[in-house]
């Protein structure tokens, strides 16, 4: 038997085990309990821990043990109570309404409104007209309880129905309750164990407050809050009596807390955060001189998870100014760790193990923080591929703009307000004033990414580098902002670093061109040559498979598709690491690859790239280039 | 500068029109939530077996009497009668009397607001100050000093504040006697620093649990500011680190820290009822416990009433603050 994940934090395992104790304690508390609750010991009263009462004696010379853990049951018992009904009515609820958008909206108002009473009020209340009944009152707590309940759930279901397999079941003609039945509600079941285990604490919260209070069970009768109220009155002579509830109720609430803590961190998704401090020490670089003509040299790059596996190795290219480069590849190769790298921003946990990025003069990577932030904007800026969420909702446009123009151009505000229209116009905005007080979510995606172009250009960089910025948009704005990105590119003499999936782009914009495969660049060269006639037998496989056609071509009937996926970088071998899936290979290709002079005039990694690129072109029968 | 610009903004929206939209919609549905509660005090009441008749008149009175003062209060007519009778005398400023001492509930009730409203607005401005400081530097630190706060906001979160309030009780009245243990003092009577010591207990109580649960938001919603793309965008500006962290990643994280604000006011105020039952505060908790316990109707459904307005107006209020800081909300 396996131990389950959230048992193996350390919060879970405390929080399993305290609410394991109690309940076996509980449950047996007949057999073993020293005193009845009732015992009264007059010549003991108000004891400390002895030998004959291990928690002390109370104000009547009780022992407190006894009294503690023969209410827990009940206790534990009426907190279940409130869960049921509030789960009761929230699971179905929140199913009910995201099937039914009428539904939703009525049950959200109904939730507002059952939400908004104050709990604690309503309980008196309750009690005012009934009397003290524990058990009714725990099932209003769970109604008033519930409304948290689905509107939580509600949310979990609603992001379940639109993934794909739920979509598939109800075109497969299954009824709406049998998908939800089936489908919904599995997906659902660590929320709701993550609820339950935060409203248990919540209830037994209540229940204490109410007994407290003197509204829980009657004397002789013990209950936590009850024992608790008489510590307090004999917190002048007394104040032990306070320790053992007290502690125990703590205890047990921190116990469902942590349960529920840690059962949401174990949810797949939820990436634990390390926030280690950022104390980058640089790797050790040669504080070499930078190579003459680049506006951006990348050499001998590795990118490894800290103090683990390398993501990306031995990555070197140059950019020429008003140069283009496309790095393109699979999802998982490692593009867009090498752009995240060259600006310093990699994701906490992912670190430079060695290399250089020279960028005006300057290696980036050697940089301390505070050098690397002042090169940022003004020498090399960033382009990202989802623009909506590149952007700041909180704040205007003309405040994002101006912000930097201020701090990067040196300039009033009224200047750097001119600058951002002007930004705008260049970038292909006509309507500058509205634009300029639109929010983010104002703005249609090819809008949003104009806008994060301009913010790009604010500070008038030399190197721009972009990943899968097209991505994310409409086809027919793809185009637009590409022939944009050409023209800004063309007209500033800036250079660009274009991260991209989507040869069709590669063939629209770039020069040059570098292809990655498992965190390494296989072959590297001009555009229309790597393009045209690549000589890696990755570089042809992902031509094979891509999609565009040139005019005059006949659509193949089937595109190629490469054996295999990427490997992660735990299952790289010491050979090529394009081995195992090439067709290929032979006993030459395990011993470990290197950039060798292609026989189109790049660099290739590939041992039998002149050997294969003799073989092709003799089948086509001709010269090969 | 940031924040400066939200309020004029809000008001050229509230003239434009989008907020006051947005106003009448909260507000419609916060008179909702009152009558909706006011409805639901009254057929709880009306649900028993128990009368006002059986209530005043305590025990051993003879059942004629009891119909006779249950017929006085109009107690036989259907409930909706009694209900419209009841939002008559409300329209009038009365809040009717009370069944057990026949006092005005109304001026009793008033006498008694401002010692829990202040108790819990101190509590909650104490709550937000600490809980966001802790959370925000939690978030980020990170390291050490996260692991220690989120340990001892993790603990305190769960402590309930009537058994930390004994505690401290014992520790700053007792052991120490820096303050009192219990009792009010009245600004008129102690002056501002007799009512202030007086307070400090019950609100160091309260404040405890709420900032811990204040820091919790605040740590796991600048963590998650510090996370989002639009940070990393800022920082691939070049932008300093301060301006990333206590302009932009605050100002986002701001939302969801509010929104908590308004709930921990809305619990401390409800969950006045135990503190001040501890440390005998004459406020519209320890009204409303006695009230339960000695069934007087009328008080109940009174302090229902102030309860919900009040925690209706705390979330129009919040609403109104969640408008002005996320765009999102405001611009519709």
């Amino acid at each position: 038997m396996t131990i389950p994940a959230f048992m193996r934090r350390p919060g879970g395992a405390f929080g399993t085990s305290w609410m394991a104790l109690l309940i076996l304690l509980s449950a047996t508390s007949r057999w073993w309990l020293p005193y009845g609750i009732n015992d009264q010991h007059y010549d003991d009263t108000l004891q400390g821990p002895s030998r004959l009462h291990w928690l002390g004696t109370d104000d009547l010379g009780r022992d407190i043990l006894s009294r503690l853990f023969s209410s827990s049951g009940s206790m534990l018992l009426a907190s279940l109570i409130t869960i049921v009904v509030a789960f009761g009515l929230g699971i179905p609820a929140a199913l009910w309404a995201a099937e039914k958008p009428r539904v939703q909206t009525v049950l959200g108002r109904v939730a507002e409104i059952i939400f908004a009473l104050p709990m604690m009020i309503i309980l008196l209340a309750v009690i005012g007209a009934i009397g003290v009944r524990t058990n009714t009152m725990m099932v209003v707590l769970g109604v008033l309880i519930s409304p948290a309940v689905y509107r939580m759930l509600l949310g979990v279901a609603l992001s379940l129905r639109q993934r794909l397999f739920v979509d598939a079941a109800r075109v497969n003609g299954m009824g709406a309750i049998r998908v939800s039945i089936r489908h919904i509600l599995p997906g659902m079941v660590r929320a709701i164990w993550v609820q339950v285990a935060l409203l248990f604490a919540v209830s037994i919260l209540i229940q204490a407050g109410l007994a407290f209070m003197g509204f829980g069970p009657q004397e002789p009768n013990p209950s936590w809050g009850g024992m608790i109220n008489a510590a307090s009155v004999h917190v002048y002579d007394a104040p032990w009596m306070l320790v053992p509830t007290g502690l125990a109720l703590a205890l047990t609430v921190i116990a469902a807390n942590e349960i529920g803590d840690a059962i949401a961190a174990t949810a797949p998704g939820v990436v634990v955060v390390e926030t280690v401090r950022r104390r980058r020490t640089p790797p050790p670089a040669a504080k070499g001189a930078a190579p003459a003509s680049a506006a951006l040299s990348v050499r001998d790059l590795r990118v490894s998870v800290s103090g683990g596996a390398a993501l990306v190795t031995d990555v070197s290219f140059d950019v020429e100014p008003g140069k283009v480069l496309g790095l393109v590849g699979e999802s998982g190769c490692g593009k867009t760790m090498t752009a995240l790298a060259v600006l310093g921003l990699l994701p906490n946990g992912v670190e430079i193990g060695r290399g250089e990025v020279w960028v005006a003069g300057r290696n980036l990577v050697a940089c301390t923080a505070h050098e690397l932030q002042r090169v940022r904007g003004s020498e090399i800026a960033f382009i990202s591929q989802e623009p909506m969420v590149a952007l700041d909702p909180m704040f205007s446009v003309a405040y994002q703009l101006m912000q930097p123009i201020r701090r990067l151009r040196g300039v009033g505000k009224a200047e750097a307000r001119r600058i951002a229209a002007e930004l705008l116009l260049q970038v292909g905005i006509v309507d500058v004033e509205r634009i300029m007080h639109s929010y983010a979510h104002q703005l249609s995606g090819g809008m949003a990414q104009r806008v994060a172009i301009a913010l790009a250009l604010t500070g008038e960089p030399k190197v721009l580098i972009a990943d899968e910025p097209t991505t994310a948009l409409d086809v027919t704005v793809q185009a637009e902002i590409l022939s944009l990105l050409r023209g800004i590119i063309a007209s500033r003499g800036m250079s660009l670093v274009l991260v991209t999936h989507d040869l069709g782009v590669v063939a629209d914009i770039c020069d040059t061109v570098a292809v990655m495969y498992a965190g390494e660049i296989v072959e590297t060269g001009a555009m229309a040559t790597v393009l045209d006639h690549p000589t890696h037998p990755y570089a042809f496989a992902l031509k094979g498979a891509d999609p565009h056609v040139p005019a005059g071509v006949p659509v193949p009937k089937r595109l190629l598709s490469i054996e295999g996926s990427v490997p992660a970088p735990a299952d790289w071998v010491v050979s090529c690491r394009f081995e195992p899936r090439c067709p290929f290979a032979d006993a030459a290709c395990r011993a470990p690859s290197r950039l060798l002079l292609s026989p189109t005039g790049g660099l290739v990694r590939c041992v039998r790239a002149n050997e294969l690129d003799a073989q092709a072109s003799a089948r086509m029968g001709g010269d090969p280039r | 500068m940031a924040a400066g610009r939200s309020l004029p903004a809000a008001i050229r929206l509230i003239q434009r029109g989008t907020m006051l939209r947005y106003i009448g919609r909260r507000l419609l549905i916060a008179i909702g939530t009152v009558f909706t509660s006011s409805i639901i005090s009254f057929l709880l009441v009306h649900a028993t077996k128990g009368s006002p008749g059986a209530v005043a008149l305590g025990m051993g009175a003879l059942p004629s009497d009891i119909g006779k003062f249950n017929q006085s209060v109009g107690w036989n007519d259907p409930w909706v009668t009694q209900y419209l009778r009841w939002l008559g005398h409300l329209l009038h400023g009365s809040l009717g009397e009370s069944i057990i001492d026949s006092r005005p509930i109304l001026d009793d009730l008033l006498a008694r607001l401002p010692v829990t409203a202040s108790m819990a607005f101190s509590a909650t401005i104490l709550s937000a100050v600490v809980g966001v400081l802790l959370g925000v530097a939690a978030a980020v630190r990170g390291g050490f000093v996260d692991r220690a706060i989120s340990v001892v906001s993790g603990v305190s979160f769960s402590l309930p504040a009537f058994w930390v309030g004994i505690v401290l009780v014992y520790f700053l009245a007792i052991v120490h006697p820096l303050l009192p243990a219990t009792g009010y003092v009245s600004p008129m009577d102690g002056g501002i620093g007799g009512w202030a010591r007086s307070l400090t207990l019950p609100v160091l109580a309260l404040a405890i649990v709420g900032a811990a649960g204040v820091a919790r938001t605040a740590r796991a919603s600048m963590l998650d500011a510090i996370q989002a793309e639009h940070i990393r965008t800022l920082r691939a500006m070049g932008t300093p680190e301060w301006r990333i962290r206590y302009v932009h990643a605050l100002r986002f994280a701001s939302v969801p820290v509010v929104a908590v604000l308004g709930m921990q006011f809305v619990l401390l105020f409800s969950g006045s009822v135990v503190a001040e039952q501890l440390f005998a505060l004459p406020g519209l908790g320890q009204a409303s416990a006695a009230a339960a316990s000695s069934h007087d109707f009328p008080v109940v459904q009174a302090i229902v009433l102030i309860a919900t307005t009040v925690v209706v107006v705390t979330n129009l209020v919040i609403d109104l603050a969640i408008g002005m800081l996320d765009p999102k909300v405001r611009v519709a």
